[in-house]
């Protein structure tokens, strides 16, 4: 068979190509929560952490995330997903809603560590700042801190979101349709393997290159300010 | 001077662990007086400024701020804090914020000033302490000497009636010390009540009202300036002066 011949067997016969589409799709989405669910309960978890390191307080809530952190990172994320689809919600079917819950609380435990070590690289001297003009510690934070720590982890977060996206490919083992299923598939259906696999690791890095370049112009811009 | 007490401290004591940096101060500041405090570093100086607005929590002792007490378990900290500026030795500006937007952070957030009102606040700043084109400058992009002045703009925006300095040149490079001595020298004589932590003898001697010794954690000399430097009392300060002057 020409090279021709085999890309119309595996992408056009049959309008193959929307299994890659669909799986793109779902690939994307799941990212996208996954990172938003990271993002909001990861930022939630840095605070609470560093509040507890910097003044003390908060030793329950610190202890909770404690054993978060510990359990999220030391079990494969395989079997997190796993433990989700197959046991949490083991009465429905609910692939899609399993991969949001199990990225986006394995992805927060990053987000959280990442976070917390830009907060605490901060110079205390800019909270003492803030709360020797009357803001209170909550604002200080909002606005001195946070966005000073999110300058700072910006590359380590973008690293850590490129990762969450190729990470989504384990969802194979709970058959979700995402992109590398779909290249799976393709092949079950024309005994190809090679044109399906290359087709979806090159759409996964010409995601990942897209990413790497948007942040890179986030950061950029970000860094405005200095010198 | 017998001004009001704007603040009134009694007994006040700071420990961190074994260490007893200060070990039972007394003394009040009055309205319209400007307080240099004086003392080898490690004597607790700064530890004292720091109280005073409760960045650093006293182990013992009271703090009375126009008449209530701020050391108690009531005491509102944030709303104390609004009226009591502070001026750091490393300035800490917001880096990630525009001057403007430095001075008009917390007026703002904290509801005092409208965006308009506030920003029109800050021009009168800038041009007081002589900066009035960096309103959109960063502070990076600032020397040290313009940004300490600017922190002094910072703190005065919340109209303080008391303004603390902790050592506010000694991370300045010398040829810049005099300007934002300028600017201090100016906000005392418009009658701000100010304590002031320095190593500026000349400071001291000329704009302050009253010159304090601290050493070993309490205060060994309490004077006029001008006796403070000719006829000091206790030995450790004829000591220290010999060394510095």
């Amino acid at each position: 068979m020409t090279f021709q011949e085999r890309f119309s067997l595996n992408f056009i016969e049959k309008g193959r190509y929307k299994y890659l589409l669909s799986g793109i799709n779902n690939t994307l989405l799941i990212t996208i929560i996954a990172a938003a669910i990271g993002i909001a309960l990861g930022f939630l978890i840095a605070i609470i952490r560093s509040t507890h390191d910097t003044t003390g307080r908060l030793k329950i809530l610190d202890f909770l995330c404690k054993i978060y952190l510990t359990v999220i990172r030391g079990t494969p994320t395989t079997v997190q997903l796993l433990i989700v689809y197959f046991v949490i919600f083991s009465s429905v079917s609910r692939p899609m809603l399993s991969a949001f819950i199990a990225f986006g609380l394995n992805s927060a435990a990053y987000v959280a560590e990442i976070v917390r070590s830009g907060i605490m690289s901060i110079d205390p001297g800019q909270m003492e700042a803030g709360r020797s003009l009357g803001l209170t510690y909550p604002q200080t934070m909002v606005f001195v801190i946070i966005p000073q720590a999110f300058k700072n982890v910006l590359p380590a977060l973008a690293n850590e979101f490129i990762v969450l996206l190729k990470e989504t490919s384990i969802c194979i083992a709970i058959s979700l349709r995402d992109l590398t299923y779909g290249t799976q598939l393709i092949s079950s259906q024309t005994y190809d393997y090679m044109f399906p696999l290359l087709a979806g690791a090159l759409i996964y890095l010409v995601i990942v290159v897209f990413l790497t370049w948007l942040f890179g112009k986030l950061e950029r811009s970000m860094r405005k300010n200095e010198r | 001077m017998n001004g009001e007490v704007l603040l009134d401290i009694q007994g006040l004591e700071k420990h961190f662990g074994d260490n007893r940096v200060l070990r039972g101060i007394t003394t009040q500041i009055r309205k319209g007086e400007v307080v240099a405090i004086i003392g080898p570093s490690g004597c607790g100086k700064s530890t004292f400024l720091r109280s005073l607005n409760l960045l650093e929590e006293p182990t013992g002792g009271k703090i009375f701020f126009e008449g209530a007490e701020i050391t108690g378990p009531d005491a509102d900290v944030n709303k104390i804090r609004r009226k009591i500026g502070m001026v750091f030795q490393q300035f800490n500006l917001f880096p990630h914020l525009t001057i403007r937007r430095n001075i008009t952070l917390a007026p703002v957030k904290l509801g005092l000033l409208g965006r308009e009102e506030a920003n029109r606040r800050a021009d009168e700043l800038l041009a007081r302490v002589g900066l009035p084109d960096k309103a959109n400058a960063y502070p990076s992009q600032l020397s040290g000497g313009q940004k300490q002045r600017i922190a002094i703009a910072r703190a005065m925006a919340m109209n303080p009636d008391v303004m603390l300095f902790d050592e506010p040149t000694s991370a300045l490079d010398p040829e810049m010390v005099g300007e934002v001595l300028e600017i201090m020298r100016e906000l005392a004589e418009s009658g701000m009540t100010m304590v002031v932590v320095t190593h500026e003898m000349g400071f001291a001697r000329e704009v302050a009202s009253r010159a304090v010794f601290i050493d070993e954690g309490v205060i060994k000399e309490d004077n006029a300036p001008e006796k403070f430097f000719t006829s000091a009392q206790n030995p450790r300060l004829r000591d220290f002066l010999s060394k510095v002057l």
